[in-house]
Order: structure tokens, then C-alpha cells, then sequence
């Protein structure tokens, strides 16, 4: 990218008080000419900043005297983003006398498709007579970065066609970083006359983003899928068995780049009945791989598993409890549990240890349901923290 | 974002034993640069001490701003305070999010926790309201701060390299309280559908595990639900320092502190339910005619100002209650879009709303 100033800034300051009176008599105005230019940072692309030169060095030992108050210095050297509508206000950053020269160093990046507007005014420098005259601007117009719409919508899950009616949550993964702020504006759950359903998702100013803005984690709205409360008996649930729904994601979503997205992303399911039922890992079966080999680990989970907890609560450990270093995957819609393990499996005993606050695609734990009748199965709810199911490799 | 200034006066003996270790507070703080990830919710402490929620770093920070004088409860009317802060970070206003604004209760200066940017390399920004109303940069290059991490929890049964395993949940932090000498944080995870509430001793020393707080719903009372808390203010009532938490499926519930403990399972109480379309916000508490009062933002209706008489006596719920039992509220209809909320003084509150298109405005409002 190319940083263009649109007005090179040159000022012709007329330095009535340098001389004396018999100067003046004899001599023409002395003239000085002081320039002011945008410079880019070495190896930042959008680091810029503001010199001017050409001042005497009278002037800039006054700018550096320790009675010359920092909060002058806006007034001497500043820049504004130019908006339309707002009064002006200098944008933070720093001021220097250094080499010769006044600089001002922006504390943020200048932002493409943004003006910016440096302004000089010699009137303002330290000791200047109210007869100096002069402002010189300088204006920068960031270009606008040309669309590249590369980024799309990878994978959405759960992956399955058919979705339970209390489903709890979708994770939608993008192929590179997305931007954050106002995100539910692209997010739209289409009943089967394409008509967007009111207000389906929990809609939290944090977002709840992956660290590197990836995977973005979208909540139904508790309030549209748990019995008794308000909303559900108010406006009914979000998702109703036996219909079709569509997720779609807008293309003018941006990335993280500021670009839009490559195209617009549609999920289309249909709704089942509700899933109240904890998951159990007692009717989880598994594929023993042959000792020797780096072939995968197989565990059916009954039934699919939200795919974030999957991959991060069931462990392998071996005898002594040690962590088998490998790495977990899911397949078969989120139903199949599968571990590549790094190196061959040895015979021995092994276990899996499945945390309980593992959720299916309902939000269920294991031994305890996404809601508890507390005059049913309170007593029966399981305390223990993790569950472990052994299983020998020979 | 709220002061438990109302909930210290109440506290009387808890206030002087506060006062007491005041000059501590500062206490294992080291000076130097600051190095934020993110900034999302801000909570003041004594003494000017500010607590910022870093949430991609997964930690606390605390901050002794040093601001602990003046403040004559002036009114505070800042209009477009977001295209204002877009010009003094050099950008466009609509790459300007405020995460969270908070009252210093020491000087009544207005601070803002503002993200720069909304992609990968968004900057937080901190940031304070002059008297004047003009806006200032919080320096974080040399200060006194501290820090606390918030640990993932072990996996029991798992052994990692010679230690327990780890997991590396993610989590959002929803909401920051101080009180009395503790830092209340509430989580969101990003994966599990739960919350944690944590109670972090200060001056920061080794952090327990949240405490997972487990609710009734309802009136009704017949489905326990687990559901992450939105926000929620300290607050008193009776004797016994309670929190009050808005949840993200509406009801608002009470719990006593004293059962904050790592790994406790705590029944709330839920006092009221505040119907569909009613995303809590932010809530402060303050008096008000010999009487305490709660108000919250939401996301749909104007504040709510909530009767906290009924909670005193709310009893718990434990059986089926036919029909719906709740806390009377009245809704404010004059306090349209408030997007955040905190107290300014005794007086009056302080909130950012939605102005003419898309300026957002701080102004300072008599407590209704």
C-alpha cells in the first residue's frame, strides 16, 4: 500500500521579532521556510508520522524548555481524523523535538479509508508574537483496501440434518479470524417459510469467541428452550419439532481484515423431538486398535456429542493415570469419538476418563439433564466429577 | 461498574474493618507497564483502585489509578462520546466498542473500557472523563498494578506431565464486583453452557476455583436449571450480604456470599422473573427515600427500578408455587436504550444511551 499526502504543507513564517529594530531598518523580513510531511515507519505499513522542519533553533530550544507545558503542544502540532458532523479532536500520540526537527507519533495506526488532517500552527510556538502568522495543514487520505473475500464458513456444528428441539447451541468455524461487534446482525434462524425467527439466540455483548476468532459459539436463548420460564410460555421455543430451519450466516460479515466474507453460509436442518435424556457413558462401546500400530482409538458415544466438550473432556490415561499424548477427533456426525495416538499402542490396561459436565447437543451432563425435576430425580444426580471406563489393549 | 458504597454504609462494623486495611490495598503491587489483551468488564475497588477484566488473558488486572480526590457530583453530559473517543484514537466511530463504564466512587471521575478495532489486533483502550467533560487516555506504561490469573480447573483421574491435567476451558468474563475485600467474577464459558462465580481475596494471593452456583426457576419451582449469570450487584439484605445476579434466561435471583466458597453448590433464590425480550445489562443498587432500591438495564424495555421490601422475607423456594410469585418492579420508561449503567453519587446515576443515529451518549440522570 502507498501512503499519498493530497497537500504537501509549506509555511512561509515571517520571524518579525528576530531582529532588532535596526534590522528591520536595514534588511528585508527575514523569512524562514518551515515544512510539514507525513513519513512512514519503517517496516509498519500503517504507522505514519508528522515532521517539521525548518524551524529555527531558538524555536525548538523553547519547545524543549521545561516551562513549556506538554499540554501546549496539541495547539502546535496536531492531527484530527477529518469526520464529517463531529468537532474536531486531536488524535492521541506524541510530540519530539529530536534531529531538528518537531515530530508527532501517532499512538494508533492510521486506518484505510480514513482522512487525517495534520495541522502546524507557527502561532502557537513558544514566544511567538501574536503577529506571526499561520497555520500549515497537511492532509492524508488512507486508501481504501481493495475487497479481498476469501473467508468463509468451514463447518458449523452440529454437523447432523436432524437436531433435537432443545437444542442449546451451534459453534460456527470460519477460515480465518472475523471481526467482533454487532455480530448478531448476520446471524439468521429461518423458519420453513424463510421467515427469520424472533430473537433465537442469546445475543451477549462479549461474544463468545475462540481466542484466535475463529469459532464463534452461538447460544439459543435459554429462556426460548427450558420449561416454566417466562419467555418460553410468552413467544413459544425458538426450535419446533417436525419443522425445517436454515442458519444463515451474511456474506457482509467482516473479517478480521475489515473484508467481507467470500459468501453467505446456510445450514439447513430439521427439528426432532427434545433430547432430556443425560448422557451415559455405560452404553458407549469401543473399537480396540490393534497393539503396534498408531491406528485410531474408536469410542461410539450412543449418541453425538457437542463437538467442543467431545475434544476437550474424555481423555485415555494409561495404568498409572498418565495422559496418552495423542490427538482426539469426531466423526460420524459428532457420534464417534476417535484417538490418534502419538506413538504405537503397547498392550495394558487403559482407561477413558470422561468428564461429567460433558454436554450433548442439548446441553445434558452426564447423570444430571439440562433441567432437573427437583421432585424426580434430584436424589439420583451424580456427584462425581469425572467417570472412568477401563478397556485392555493385547 | 457498580460500587458497593450503599452496601458498605450498610455493612457499618464490615466498613471500618475495611477502612482499617486501607492502607494496604496496595499492598504487593509491583509499578510498571500494564500489558492488556483485551478490556472488558471494569469494577472500581478502595481508594481508586481499578479492576479490569482481561478476558483473553484470562486474568484480573488491578490498577491504582492514584484518582482518589475530588468529584463534587457535578452532572456529566458528554454527547457522541463514541465518535469522541473514535477521534482521539484516530479512527471511525463504528470501530469503537465500549466494553464497560465504571464510577470511581473516590473522585466520581466516569471510566471506559474501550476496544480500539474489531479484529485480530483490536487495542483496549483505557480511558477517563474530566470534569469538563473531555476525554483521557488512562496511562498504563507506569503503574502500580497487580494481577491475578484465573486458573483452569484440574481433571480428575488425569495425570499431565507429572502434574494434574488441566483444562483449558475459555471463558468470557460477564461481570466484576468488588466487596469489602473480595473480587467477584462471574464467567461465562465459551463451551460449556454454565457459569462460574469466583471470590478473589484482595490484594490478590492464589485464586480458588469459581464457585458453581446452581439456581431454581420459577415460580414454579420445579426444574433446576444450571444458566451463566449476565450480571449482578452486591447488595444487602437484611443483615447478610446477598448477591443479586440477573441470569441470561431472565430471572433475577438471590444468593447469600457467605456461601461463595471453591466448589460449593449454592440454591439460589429466584425473587423475580422479567419476561421475553429482557436481556439484563447492568444493575446498581441505591436508596432512595429510607428504601433501597435495585435498578437494571435491559436490553428491550427501559430500567427497571425493582422494590427490594419483598426480598427480605423472599422465601426460598422448595416447593411448587402455583402461578407466578415475583418482586414488583416498575419500568422507567424515560431511560430509553441505556446500554450502561453505573451510579455517579448518592444521587444520581450515569449511563451511555443510544442517541440520534449512531451517537451514544453519557449523561448523568436523577435516580428515579
Amino acid at each position: 500500500m502507498r501512503w499519498r499526502p493530497a497537500l504537501a504543507g509549506l509555511l512561509f513564517v515571517w520571524l518579525g521579532s528576530a531582529g532588532s529594530a535596526a534590522d528591520v531598518n536595514n534588511s528585508s523580513p527575514s523569512f524562514t521556510a518551515v515544512f510539514l510531511r507525513w513519513v512512514s515507519v519503517p517496516k509498519e505499513t500503517n504507522r505514519l508520522t508528522v515532521e517539521v522542519s525548518g524551524l529555527s533553533r531558538e524555536a525548538l530550544s523553547a519547545l524543549q524548555a521545561p516551562e513549556w507545558p506538554a499540554t501546549n503542544w496539541p495547539r502546535v502540532l496536531a492531527v484530527f481524523v477529518e469526520q464529517t458532523g463531529t468537532e474536531p479532536l486531536s488524535m492521541l500520540g506524541e510530540h519530539r523535538v529530536e534531529s531538528g526537527l518537531v515530530r508527532f507519533v501517532p499512538a494508533f495506526p492510521l486506518e484505510p479509508g480514513l482522512r487525517y488532517r495534520a495541522v502546524f500552527d507557527a502561532g502557537q510556538l513558544p514566544g511567538a508574537p501574536s503577529t506571526t502568522a499561520g497555520k500549515v495543514t497537511s492532509i492524508l487520505q488512507i486508501p481504501v483496501q481493495r475487497e479481498h473475500s476469501t473467508t468463509t464458513v468451514t463447518q458449523v456444528y452440529p454437523s447432523a440434518d436432524v437436531l433435537p428441539e432443545n437444542l442449546l447451541k451451534f459453534y460456527v468455524h470460519f477460515s480465518a479470524p472475523m471481526s467482533r461487534g454487532d455480530i448478531y446482525e448476520h446471524i439468521r434462524l429461518l423458519n420453513a417459510a424463510n421467515q427469520p425467527v424472533d430473537l433465537p439466540f442469546l445475543e451477549l455483548a462479549e461474544e463468545l469467541w475462540s481466542t484466535d476468532m475463529l469459532r464463534l459459539t452461538l447460544f439459543i436463548d435459554p429462556g426460548r428452550i427450558k420449561r416454566e420460564v417466562k419467555p418460553l410460555e410468552e413467544i413459544g421455543p425458538a426450535l419446533v419439532a417436525g419443522q425445517r430451519f436454515t442458519l444463515l450466516i451474511g456474506g457482509n460479515w467482516k473479517d478480521a481484515n475489515g473484508h467481507r466474507m467470500k459468501r453467505a453460509f446456510m445450514k439447513r436442518f430439521t427439528v426432532g423431538p427434545p433430547d432430556r435424556e443425560p448422557p451415559d457413558p455405560q452404553r458407549w462401546s469401543y473399537q480396540a486398535p490393534p497393539i503396534r500400530t498408531r491406528e485410531p482409538l474408536a469410542i461410539d458415544l450412543a449418541d453425538p456429542m457437542d463437538s467442543a466438550l467431545a475434544l476437550r473432556m474424555i481423555h485415555v490415561v494409561d495404568e498409572a493415570g498418565r495422559a496418552v499424548p495423542g490427538q482426539p477427533f469426531l466423526t460420524d456426525r459428532e457420534r464417534v469419538w476417535k484417538f490418534l495416538p502419538q506413538h504405537s499402542w503397547k498392550a495394558g490396561h487403559y482407561s477413558l476418563i470422561v468428564e461429567t459436565t460433558i454436554e450433548d447437543l442439548a446441553g445434558n451432563n452426564i447423570g444430571k439433564p439440562f433441567e432437573v425435576d427437583l421432585f424426580d430425580g434430584v436424589s439420583k444426580r451424580l456427584e462425581r466429577k469425572t467417570v472412568k471406563l477401563p478397556f485392555e489393549l493385547r | 461498574m457498580k460500587t458497593p458504597s450503599l452496601l458498605a454504609a450498610s455493612l457499618g462494623l464490615a466498613l471500618l474493618a475495611g477502612a482499617a486495611s486501607a492502607a494496604n490495598w496496595t499492598a504487593g503491587m509491583t509499578e510498571g507497564k500494564v500489558a492488556l489483551k483485551s478490556a472488558g468488564p471494569i469494577t472500581f475497588g478502595p481508594d481508586g483502585i481499578l479492576f479490569i477484566a482481561d478476558t483473553k488473558s484470562a486474568a484480573i488486572v488491578a490498577i491504582a489509578t492514584g484518582d482518589t480526590k475530588g468529584g463534587a457530583g457535578k452532572a456529566v453530559k458528554v454527547d457522541g462520546i463514541n465518535t469522541k473517543v473514535a477521534a482521539l484514537l484516530g479512527t471511525a466511530a463504528d470501530q469503537i466498542l465500549i466494553a464497560d463504564l465504571a464510577v470511581n466512587p473516590a473522585s466520581q471521575t466516569p471510566y471506559l473500557a474501550v476496544t480500539r478495532g474489531r479484529g485480530a489486533g483490536a487495542t483496549p483502550v483505557l480511558l477517563r472523563v474530566k470534569g469538563d467533560g473531555s476525554l483521557e487516555v488512562v496511562s498504563l506504561d507506569k503503574v502500580k498494578h497487580a494481577r491475578a490469573e484465573l486458573p483452569d480447573a484440574p481433571v480428575e483421574g488425569v495425570q499431565g506431565d507429572g502434574k494434574k491435567q488441566s483444562n483449558p476451558r475459555q471463558e468470557s468474563i460477564t461481570d466484576l464486583a468488588f466487596l469489602e475485600d473480595r473480587v467477584l467474577v462471574a464467567g461465562l464459558s465459551n463451551e460449556e453452557f454454565s457459569s462460574t462465580l469466583r471470590a478473589i481475596p484482595f490484594p490478590f494471593q492464589k485464586i480458588a476455583n469459581g464457585t458453581s452456583v446452581e439456581i431454581y426457576h420459577g415460580a414454579h419451582g420445579k426444574f433446576e436449571t444450571r444458566s451463566p449469570i449476565r450480571t449482578f450487584v452486591p447488595f444487602m439484605v437484611g443483615k447478610e450480604p446477598q448477591l443479586l445476579a440477573a441470569y441470561t434466561c431472565t430471572p433475577l435471583v438471590q444468593f447469600p456470599i457467605s456461601e461463595l466458597k471453591p466448589g460449593a453448590k449454592i440454591k439460589g433464590k429466584t425473587i423475580a422473573e422479567l419476561g421475553n425480550r429482557n436481556r439484563p445489562l447492568d444493575m446498581i443498587v441505591y436508596k432512595k427515600d429510607g428504601k433501597d432500591w435495585l435498578l437494571l438495564a435491559n436490553s428491550a424495555r427501559g430500567v427497571m427500578k425493582i422494590t427490594t421490601d419483598d426480598m427480605v422475607n423472599a422465601e426460598s423456594i422448595t416447593t411448587p408455587v402455583p402461578g407466578i410469585k415475583g418482586t414488583k418492579y416498575e419500568t422507567i420508561e424515560a431511560w430509553k436504550g441505556v446500554e450502561q449503567l453505573d451510579k455517579l453519587d448518592a444521587n444520581h446515576a450515569l449511563v451511555i444511551r443510544k442517541g440520534e443515529g449512531d451517537a451514544l451518549n453519557l449523561e448523568s440522570l436523577p435516580l428515579p
